[in-house]
């Protein structure tokens, strides 16, 4: 491993902790096609090195937005029992599965989910400020409007559903799973999105040390590459969470959304080829 | 004890811990690739950047643990049951090999 690709996964890391932490995922969906078809690791080692990643990029996020409401404890608690059983189950049967089909499903999940984003760019799933929210639900202060935000919880067996496909995917690719999560308990949950960034933004730590400790075990975490990586994206994350505050729910929403386009062509591309 | 009495402080006191294990963490990571780097591979930087990563792994478990004591304390106990099976997985994860 040279001096050159230790400073370019530090670099590709920078890059996606900003990104996902602006997003409010895990920024490994970039970082994973960065380190494997950009710097020509192996895949596995890749998804290794994103997972670790995920668990910074978590931790850092969710002390940052400790103390705003914005985290929803007992809905993250709930999800994160289908998350961790999802990428525990990823982080033992990945050996066994063709990158090529999970390429595939990727690219079709992203695209969905593109799709989704953009038509509900105005929806804002706010009940009154007298309203109950319920033993799942919750209230915040949204920095945009100024008001007390409160909203309540539906559908709880669709969000348990996304959770552990979420963490089936973390653990097979990589990444956070914020990506897949976020949009469901936006759009069919009536979580607002900024609660939702938050609390899937402390899931995905948890359902990354699910999958994680299977890749350590099998050595396919290389600790200078996940060093640098986790280094870059601590940085990268700090300055894209700054930037998070000030941004537009709206512009947040239209962002992700060409994001998740943009995933899902790589993915196509890199299934196809 | 009202419940946004015990939850508030609680995702405060969780944000702490995640950022004290962060920052161990990095702190062992930066040292071990400053070492790496200076001087090539060796067992003391891979001993270390390894510190850095286990700890980063077990920043969620230590996170989980505290959540059970804080619901214990609460008597919440389906939140009890929730918070311990996720640290159930946790385990499972760490010492499970292959099927």
């Amino acid at each position: 491993m040279s001096l050159t690709v230790i400073a370019a996964v530090a670099a590709a890391g920078a890059i996606a902790g900003g990104l996902g932490s602006l997003l409010g995922i895990g920024g490994g969906v970039f970082l994973v096609p960065l380190l494997h078809a950009g710097l020509g690791l192996d895949f596995k080692v890749a998804a290794a090195t994103g997972l670790m990643t995920v668990i910074a990029t978590s931790s850092v996020v969710s002390a940052g937005t400790a103390g705003r409401n914005l985290i929803n404890l007992r809905l993250g608690m709930l999800l994160e029992v289908a998350s961790a059983v999802g990428g525990l189950a990823a982080g033992i049967t990945v050996e066994r599965l063709s990158n090529d089909t999970l390429s595939l499903m990727f690219a079709v999940v992203t695209a969905a989910i593109a799709v989704l984003m953009v038509s509900r760019l105005d929806k804002r799933n706010v009940l009154e400020a007298s309203a109950d929210p319920g033993p799942l639900g919750g209230r915040f202060h949204d920095e945009d409007s100024g008001r007390e935000i409160v909203y309540r919880v539906r559908r709880l067996p669709v969000a348990m559903f996304a959770s552990l496909l979420a963490g089936a995917v973390s653990g097979t690719l990589g990444i956070g799973g914020g990506i897949l999560k976020v949009p469901i308990l936006n759009a069919w949950c009536g979580v607002p999105i900024r609660a939702a960034a938050a609390t899937s933004a402390l899931m995905i730590g948890v359902t990354a040390a699910a999958s994680a400790p299977q890749y350590f075990a099998r050595g396919e975490i290389h600790p200078p590459v996940a060093a640098a990586a986790v280094l870059g994206v601590l940085l990268g994350s700090r300055a894209g969470l700054q930037a998070g505050g000030r941004a537009r729910v709206k512009w947040l929403k239209l962002l992700m959304a060409v994001v998740l386009a943009a995933v899902s062509v790589l993915y196509f591309k890199r299934s196809l080829a | 004890m009202n419940e946004e009495d015990v939850l508030g402080p609680l995702e405060l006191r969780l944000g702490r811990l995640l950022f004290a294990g962060v920052i161990s963490s990095a702190l062992c990571l930066g040292a071990g690739l400053v070492l790496w780097v200076a001087g090539g591979p060796s067992p003391a930087a891979n001993t270390i950047l390894t510190t850095g990563l286990v700890i980063l792994m077990l920043t969620p478990l230590a996170r989980v643990v505290t959540s059970i004591v804080v619901y214990v304390r609460m008597r919440d106990w389906f939140f009890v049951g929730t918070t311990v099976a996720v640290f159930v997985v946790l385990l499972v994860a760490w010492v499970l090999k292959e099927l």
